[in-house]
């Protein structure tokens, strides 16, 4: 491959990545990682740099436009951000002496299990609202938005905000040694454990992927997995696809989006896992 | 119908200024990277694809790689693209320093005390990459 077909090929995938990152609260890495891997043969290490990049790119674009329409809720994404961050920081040290097949096996199993949350997602559009927790109440975790799909006011305020905690230091320590978002644990400790809309949640972990990731950035930067030439292509396509994937995603259900993106991500899931097992794919 | 907050908006603003300001110098970087053409271009894609088979060519591990590289004669067009790749990935710690100022300046102490808390460990993180 040339180096022009590289970078165009790169920016094409891009897009679409930030674009899918952007509406399901993903940031992009977790659909990335395989593509570049698998389909065009990039270093695992390299893979992993530009991933971080396009989480980055997807967050900025992402989170500047949801915070316009009152979706991202800034306090919970600091609050939770406390958890991501420190297990990103454990994360990105590990990563650097973990070896490619286990992150591989990894990143397939975190792929799996994104699956299996979207699937028990299919057809929830607004989640139960819980009873309330002291914690919450303490740190004013609570919001509200106009939903235009439902044509009304959706007020919310998190629940079980311990076990959300939890999750998260989880989430931030698959981001740092994955070199992926992780946004798919972030929308399910916010949606499953905490009970915040869905669209709150994808969009809150839009503002939240990107500082968890600016933890590890700079690990893989020093390190050299962050290559201007694959880089580059990847944060100016994530960007273009994110600024279209959230004046997409207010024209779509949250259910139609996870039909359309659900095979894809168990597709990526096999593959992955495959890989990491050292069973080659034709 | 709920507006956003002055907290979300300067946030906002940040994140989107952020973003532009380092994609402008991404393309401007892989703009003149592609019109003055590159000697190791096709070693940069090789080692891309296997980094094991040979030395990282262009590849920036610290700002002072990216300065010296800028200043040099002729400048590496590949520097200006590390150098917006870099804003990139500081733009959600300006962010967050942005969300502390705007919270403080709402008389809310707690939740600025936790953005400094959350930029602290930014800081952090950039101080140990770049101990190595």
């Amino acid at each position: 491959m040339s180096p022009l077909e590289l970078v165009v090929v790169v920016l094409v995938t891009s897009v679409l990545a930030g674009g899918a990152g952007a509406i399901l609260g993903l940031g992009g890495g977790i659909l990335l990682i395989p593509i570049l891997t698998l389909f065009y043969g990039v270093d695992l290490h390299y893979a992993m740099g530009a991933s971080i990049v396009s989480v980055i790119a997807t967050s900025s674009g992402a989170a500047a436009a949801y915070l316009r329409t009152s979706l991202s809720n800034v306090r919970i994404g600091l609050f939770l951000a406390l958890a991501t961050v420190s297990g990103a920081l454990v994360g990105a040290a590990l990563a650097g002496v973990a070896p490619t097949r286990a992150l591989q096996l990894l990143l397939g199993l975190a792929l799996a299990y994104s699956t299996l949350t979207t699937l028990r997602q299919l057809r929830i559009e607004l989640p139960e609202v819980g009873e309330a927790d002291p914690v919450a109440m303490r740190f004013s975790l609570e919001g509200s938005y106009y939903d235009s799909v439902l044509d009304r006011e959706v007020k919310y305020r998190a629940t079980r905000v311990r076990l959300g905690v939890a999750a998260m230091f989880g989430a931030g320590l698959l981001s740092g040694l994955l070199g992926i978002g992780s946004g798919a644990f972030k929308v399910l400790a916010m949606d499953h454990f905490m009970r915040l809309p869905m669209k709150v949640s994808t969009a809150t972990s839009n503002f939240m992927i990107g500082i968890t990731s600016a933890a590890s950035a700079g690990v893989y930067f020093a390190r050299g997995d962050i290559h201007p030439l694959l880089a580059a292509p990847v944060a100016v396509g994530v960007l273009a696809g994110a600024a279209a994937g959230t004046r997409l995603m207010s024209r779509l259900r949250n259910t139609t989006v996870r039909k359309i993106f659900l095979p894809l991500l168990a597709w990526l899931a096999i593959s992955m896992i495959l890989r990491g097992l050292g069973i080659g794919l034709p | 119908m709920s507006a956003p907050s002055p907290v979300d908006r300067m946030v906002a603003r940040v994140l989107l200024w952020g973003g532009l300001l380092s994609i402008s110098l991404v393309l401007g970087g892989l703009v003149v990277y592609a019109v003055a053409g590159h000697p190791h271009a096709r070693e940069i894609v090789r080692v891309i694809h296997n980094r094991e088979t040979g030395q990282a060519v262009d590849v920036f591990t610290s700002l002072g790689d990216v300065r010296r590289a800028i200043v040099r004669r002729p400048p590496d067009p590949l520097a200006l693209t590390a150098l917006g790749l870099v804003c990139l990935l500081a733009t959600p710690a300006v962010g967050v320093a942005a969300a502390a100022g705007a919270f403080w300046r709402a008389g809310d102490r707690l939740y600025a005390g936790i953005a400094a808390a959350v930029l602290g460990m930014l800081l952090l993180s950039f101080g140990l990459a770049a101990g190595g």
